[in-house]
């Protein structure tokens, strides 16, 4: 043991076993900071709605022309015009919408804004554009179109 | 006898153990497998059966497709032909044309599929296809169609709609690996 304590020789060796070992250390850490940020990336991609977002905003959308076209069949057995029924069909899909996300704890406004029609119209040909206001809420994740503009000319 | 060094032929073995000990580490650490973890497998799946409804979505109408393609309606015409007085029970199915589109897009997945609609003010859910019970890492992708009485009764489906009624109807997928 005498012979070791006085051998004074080799200390870069030494060294760079010690440089080497912390570079390990630090990369297990790295690796370790990889794996967290993988686990929390995937956990925030799970719990962002974004496909119900995206369904929400492109079903009003489809909408927007079914209830049109459906105002038009209407409106030939009916007196009333056709922004009146427009207006009474757009509430009936909101409040069905909004029910249906409700059962998933969300909150969801859908709500007619106006009608748009190029000449002062309302003929089949006429209406053009729809302003509509969607706002979503999943307690996490505020979502608002103020407003949503959809054409739905020919 | 050389004697020289002994030091050094310690601190080798020292480093060597370090290291090995720090390697095992890393590779035993269960974070380590986060790319194939659950998380991330959910996350994909999930993309993929939203993806299926999608698709469905917007497959032109019947009459355009040819009789071989895999999937013939679309989502709402597929939901506009179901019987609303048949609800699935294991292992009957009641809408089979969704049932073939999903099968062909969503190969060695479960799925269980539910509908829910507003009638009379009240939510109505029922099932159509039913494939088992949802694993606990199952996910759930939602689309939602609107009926007219005019799709309806291209379909020949019995939903019963008034001429200036819609109805919007939430198609529900549930899906899990097994």
């Amino acid at each position: 043991m005498e012979s070791l304590r006085k051998d004074t020789k080799g200390q870069w060796i030494a060294l760079s076993g010690l440089v080497l070992s912390l570079i390990i250390i630090g990369l297990a850490a790295l690796a370790n900071q990889a794996a967290m940020a993988g686990y929390h990336s995937s956990n925030a991609a799970l719990e962002f709605p974004k496909e119900n977002i995206r369904e929400l905003n492109l079903h009003t959308r489809d909408n927007a022309k079914i209830i049109k076209d459906l105002s038009f069949e209407i409106n030939k057995t009916s007196n009333e015009s056709i922004p009146d029924i427009y207006t009474q069909l757009f509430k009936n899909y909101s409040s069905q919408i909004e029910k249906l996300h409700a059962i998933h704890g969300e909150t969801v406004d859908v709500s007619l804004v106006s009608i748009n029609s190029t000449n002062g119209t309302y003929g089949i040909n006429d209406i053009d554009i729809i302003f509509v206001n969607i706002t979503y809420n999943d307690g996490r994740t505020h979502y608002e179109s103020k407003p949503e503009v959809i054409e739905v000319g020919a | 006898m050389n004697d020289k060094a002994q030091l050094h032929t310690l601190e080798g073995l020292a480093a060597a153990v370090l290291m090995t000990m720090t390697v095992l580490m890393i590779t035993n650490s269960t974070m380590m497998v986060t790319p194939q973890n659950e998380m991330a497998i959910d996350v994909q799946l999930k993309q993929m059966a939203s993806d299926a409804l999608t698709v469905i979505d917007i497959v032109p109408k019947s009459s355009a497709q040819s009789n071989n393609a895999p999937i013939l309606h679309n989502l709402t015409a597929c939901v506009a032909s179901w019987d609303v007085t048949e609800e699935a029970t294991y292992p009957v199915n009641t809408l089979d044309n969704l049932e073939d589109g999903l099968s062909y897009l969503l190969p060695n997945v479960l799925y269980n599929v539910d509908l829910a609609y507003v009638e009379n003010g009240n939510i109505t859910q029922k099932k159509v296809i039913i494939k088992g019970s949802p694993g606990k890492s199952a996910v759930v992708a939602r689309h939602f169609v609107t009926l007219t009485n005019q799709t309806v009764s291209d379909m020949n489906g019995t939903w019963n709609l008034d001429d200036d009624e819609l109805r919007v109807v939430e198609v529900r997928l549930t899906a899990w690996k097994v």
